[in-house]
């Protein structure tokens, strides 16, 4: 009689012992998301990271989408914390949502954002944006090194809409000058971050300006809008560098399967960042202490093939390599942020 | 019905005022032109004069439409989403057939179709053209990200492709080539055809054109179906200069075409403007934009300066006909 | 051919024949109609729907495109239209923040917005009622200018809040007994003033008359110019009330807020069935399309419905509902 008792015992024992670590942190049950920008491929892959992090986790996982319109983010945030959302989590379309953060806090809703920072918030998690710019500006100054005779005459292709995306271009010109002191800045437009006009205002700048060798866009879509200005005008790729940043989906992986002269891409991997701001929602549910930033990776990835270390491509979707992804080690802190800590 | 088209020919029109209208616009295009070339002398490089006449030939192109259709007093806002679901499905053919011209004939014809639909929503279901081409914008909009979220790119990179955009013919590009080419067929039909006076007919007074026998409805929906058709050319040469159908390509065209109508002297009411007044109000356009970057100048002028171009420039039109009736 | 603004006459003292009549007949009735089916609906659909607090968001909501619809119905019924009443909307949060920012009172703040917003009203008006220039032409050309002034101005910043006064942020965020938000009651309140103006007052009568036939109403002594002035400085204050309450619930002046703003309007201006050709109308169904739309996007979104097929959604419901409204008028 006592030994099969023992041994239900020692079973129990061990279910036990293997269900502690689910057991250690208490699962919210619904986390609630309010994204910037659905439609775009790098807030699709921002969503994909949540999603499977969220099914791994067994937490219900909901979208709604702003649509970049700050004040309809905010009455999305609002529904979802009237209907009882344990977590919420935020991509800020700019900084208009200070009153909401005031808001979930009295309301005692843990809140996480992605992407960028606001006043008074908890907690982000965001890649380094200057960071993420200088990784590539150094890589880029190697290449100038290498096949542009050590020059460097700069177009940015930018958007001074975004704090974000200014960084970028300041760590990209900060980065590049560690190894090409003189580099320039030659042209620096706004290029709207959307393909078109980027194509447009590119196009005049170039005339206004052709005496560049470097293109940088702060998105993909304004890279490949710079691009495509160049060929326009009817200039060969042969003394050209292309440098993109976010890697945001599939447009710069085929950008730098054809395209010779887009060699660099300062990657931010959306699905890593999706993955960790679930992570921090758990945590933050659980009112473990996390830091105001959550350092997301970034990195530069060169050469044709560079991508197929961290992806690969299958019709019309792309997968992340999980391993590789993680074996990147972010900062604890940004070199420089916009921050209004 | 020659009682009307004489009734159409004098309100103040094309024909007899048309001798001065452009004058003051060919000034005001000069003035620019000589402002910004003592600013910078790179404005006259051939570089220079090619990209904006490559911008000019995208807004020409459905400005020609749009011009008739103002003229016979609708409007289309949904030109600028169509012409980047039409890009998609341009590019999204090329790939699938292998062939640039089955490619380039379904984004036209994608865009002469959504003309369609808006002609009869507009003249059967009599919802006014203002709202119900905002509507069509919404629809193509949303439904351009049901058809792909993911911008289609040039898979097999076809040279063609590209070459709609950036090709030469002997010095001249391409789409500036076909832009002068509609420019030319719509300058025709609209100044020297019955099917041009029609045009004006209907929109300076529709009861009466239809009172003489004329069909406003059928008129309306072939403007509606050429400048849908149209939009999806233009919705082609921008897919092409981008190898890749975007789904946010074209936001806000609507606006930049419908702008350079206005300032080029075509009336919202219907029933006034010319094709040489819609050219003119391009070229400007696009040397103020062009100007302001080639100077050096805040981009966000690029706002504030047309905005008050175009108010001026309605306020000069209404000064001129003042002056006419008198 | 006018249709009545009133809806004075209940459907009470009317047989069931005649009710059955003016539900056809009157458009705020079928609004209604639209409106309750819509809430049905998701009430059925989303659990969390048909709650105090769902339609106390709801309502709030609502607020900004109430107050700035109840302007542009009021210059569509006069026969023009306002679209800078996005831009309009974004710039009035400038002058608010920076006069409380540089030490002045929440007060003085709103009072330099409403100063911006007449400014803007008294152009625009200026222009398009004595100088004579489509109001279209106008409000896009001031659309433009303002919105580029405004990136010129806060080099495409947002002004946050520096004082953080508490009564900065209980405008726009504030809700009273902790239920209703203020800026709901503004919008009732505003409401109920505009449409007690426009039924019982010369004021509405004047511009039914001036937005329906204003060739008639100059030969009949009507100051057309004057009245349609006025409309136009109407909408630009609404807007710049709306901007305010806007300001607060994002707690900063924000470059990029009221963008696209003015289509939304327009399509529930249009939605709650007054003709962009005047005269044709009722602020009450502004009202009834205003909530009509909110309603649809916050049930939509509990929904998990995507944004392409909310825009797709929204333009067929614009098109039906216009269309319906044709319908309706040819066959009278």
């Amino acid at each position: 009689m006592t030994k099969p008792l023992g041994q239900l015992l020692a079973i129990l024992a061990t279910l036990a012992v293997m269900m502690v670590p689910a057991w250690a942190a208490n699962m919210p049950r619904r986390i609630g998301y309010v994204t910037n920008y659905a439609t775009h491929e790098w807030y699709q892959n921002v969503i994909k990271g949540m999603k499977a992090r969220a099914a791994e986790l067994g937490i219900a996982f909901e979208v709604r989408d702003a649509n970049l319109d700050v004040n309809k983010e905010v009455s999305a945030a609002e529904d979802f914390m009237s209907q009882g959302v344990d977590v919420l989590i935020i991509t800020p379309v700019n900084e208009g949502i200070v009153p909401l953060v005031r808001r979930a806090k009295e309301q005692g809703i843990p809140l996480v954002l992605e992407g960028s920072p606001v006043k008074r918030m908890t907690t982000m998690v965001a890649t380094c944006d200057y960071d993420t710019g200088y990784l590539a500006g150094v890589e880029a100054g190697n290449y100038a090194m290498n096949h542009l005779g050590g020059m460097a005459k700069v177009m940015n292709v930018g958007l001074p809409l975004l704090s974000a995306t200014v960084l970028r271009a300041h760590g990209f010109m900060d980065g590049l000058r560690t190894i090409v002191p003189n580099a320039r800045l030659a042209n620096d437009i706004d290029g709207g971050g959307n393909p078109d006009t980027a194509l447009a205002a590119s196009t005049a700048a170039l005339a206004r300006n052709a005496d560049i060798n470097i293109i940088y866009g702060i998105n993909d879509s304004s890279a490949q809008g710079g691009l495509q200005a160049w060929k326009a005008s009817g200039r060969s790729q042969k003394n050209l560098l292309v440098v993109g940043t976010g890697g945001e989906g599939l447009g710069f992986i085929h950008s730098m399967n054809t395209e010779p002269a887009y060699k660099i891409e300062a990657a931010m991997f959306p699905e890593k960042e999706g993955f960790t701001a679930i992570d921090t929602a758990v945590k933050l549910f659980n009112k473990q202490s996390v830091p105001l930033h959550i350092v997301s990776p970034s990195a530069a990835i060169v050469g044709a093939d560079g991508w197929k270390k961290y992806y690969s491509v299958g019709e019309n979707v792309r997968t992340i390599k999980w391993d590789a992804v993680n074996r990147l080690t972010p900062p604890a802190n940004c070199m420089k942020t916009s921050a209004p800590f | 019905m020659r009682e009307i088209l004489q009734s159409a020919n004098s309100t103040p029109t094309p024909h007899r005022l048309g001798a001065n209208s452009p004058v003051v616009l060919i000034v005001l295009l000069a003035l620019l032109c000589i402002a910004i070339s003592i600013g910078s002398s790179r404005f006259y490089a051939i570089e220079n004069i090619t990209a904006i006449l490559r911008q000019c030939a995208l807004v020409l192109i459905i400005g020609s439409g749009m011009t008739l259709l103002l003229i016979a007093a609708e409007v289309d806002l949904s030109v600028g989403a169509s012409m980047a679901f039409a890009g998609m499905i341009a590019m999204d053919v090329t790939n699938q057939t292998g062939s640039v011209w089955l490619g380039a004939a379904a984004g036209i014809l994608f865009g002469g179709l959504v003309g369609l639909v808006n002609a009869i929503i507009v003249t059967r279901l009599k919802v006014k053209s203002l709202i119900a081409t905002i509507a069509a914008m919404m629809i193509l909009q949303g439904g351009v990200f049901l058809y792909s979220r993911q911008a289609i790119q040039n898979n097999n990179q076809l040279p063609a492709f590209t070459a709609i955009s950036t090709g030469f013919f002997g010095p001249v590009p391409v789409p500036v080539l076909i832009a002068a080419i509609i420019f030319i067929c719509t300058y025709i039909v609209l100044r020297h055809t019955l099917f041009g006076r029609y045009v004006y007919a209907v929109g300076s007074n529709p009861q009466a054109a239809r009172l003489s026998g004329l069909n406003p409805e059928r008129l309306k929906q072939i403007l509606f179906i050429v400048t849908g058709l149209l939009a999806g050319l233009s919705g082609l040469i921008l897919a092409s200069l981008m190898n890749a159908g975007q789904p946010t390509a074209g936001r806000g065209f609507e606006l930049t075409v419908i702008a350079a109508v206005i300032l080029g002297g075509t009336s919202l009411n219907g029933g006034r403007g010319t094709l040489l007044g819609t050219l003119l109000g391009v070229l400007i356009l696009q040397v103020i934009n062009d100007g302001i970057i080639i100077l050096g100048w805040d981009q966000e002028l690029q706002l504030v300066v047309p905005g008050i171009v175009i108010v001026l420039a309605a306020y000069l039109d209404i000064v001129r006909r003042r002056a006419g009736a008198r | 051919m006018q249709r009545s603004p009133s809806l004075s006459a209940t459907a009470g003292d009317m047989g069931a024949v005649a009710f059955c009549n003016a539900l056809f007949r009157r458009n705020e009735m079928v609004l209604l109609l639209c409106l309750a089916m819509v809430i049905v609906f998701f009430s059925l659909a989303s659990g969390s729907f048909f709650t105090i607090r769902n339609f106390a968001n709801v309502f709030g909501q609502a607020s900004l495109a109430m107050i700035a619809g109840i302007g542009v119905g009021v210059i569509v019924l006069a026969g023009e239209i306002d679209i800078s009443i996005g831009s309009l909307a974004g710039a009035a949060g400038i002058p608010l923040v920076v006069i409380m920012n540089n030490g002045g009172s929440l007060e003085l703040g709103i009072a330099g917005a409403l100063a911006l917003a007449l400014t803007v009203g008294l152009v625009n008006g200026y222009l398009a009622a004595y100088l004579g220039i489509n109001s279209l032409i106008v409000t896009l050309g001031s659309m433009f200018v303002i919105r580029g002034l405004i990136y010129l101005y806060t080099g495409q910043k947002a002004i946050p809040d520096e004082q953080s006064l508490e009564s900065f942020y209980q405008i726009g965020n504030g809700r009273l007994l902790g239920t209703v938000p203020y800026s709901a009651l503004t919008a009732f309140a505003l409401l109920m003033g505009f449409m007690y103006l426009m039924r019982h007052r010369p004021f509405g009568r004047n511009i039914y008359a001036v937005g329906g036939n204003p060739e008639v109403a100059r030969l009949a002594g009507f100051n057309v110019k004057g009245i349609k002035f006025i409309c136009f400085v109407i909408s630009a204050v609404l807007a710049g009330i709306s901007g305010i309450l806007l300001s607060s619930r994002l707690g900063s002046a924000v470059h990029v807020a009221g963008l696209g703003f003015e289509f939304q309007v327009v399509a529930a201006v249009v939605l709650g069935g007054v003709s962009l050709a005047g005269g044709v109308g009722s602020l009450f169904g502004v009202a009834l399309g205003v909530l009509i739309l909110s309603f649809l996007s916050n049930g939509f979104g509990m929904l998990d419905v995507p944004t392409e097929w909310q825009e797709v959604a929204t333009g067929i419901i614009i098109i039906t509902a216009v269309a319906f409204d044709e319908y309706k008028r040819q066959r009278k």
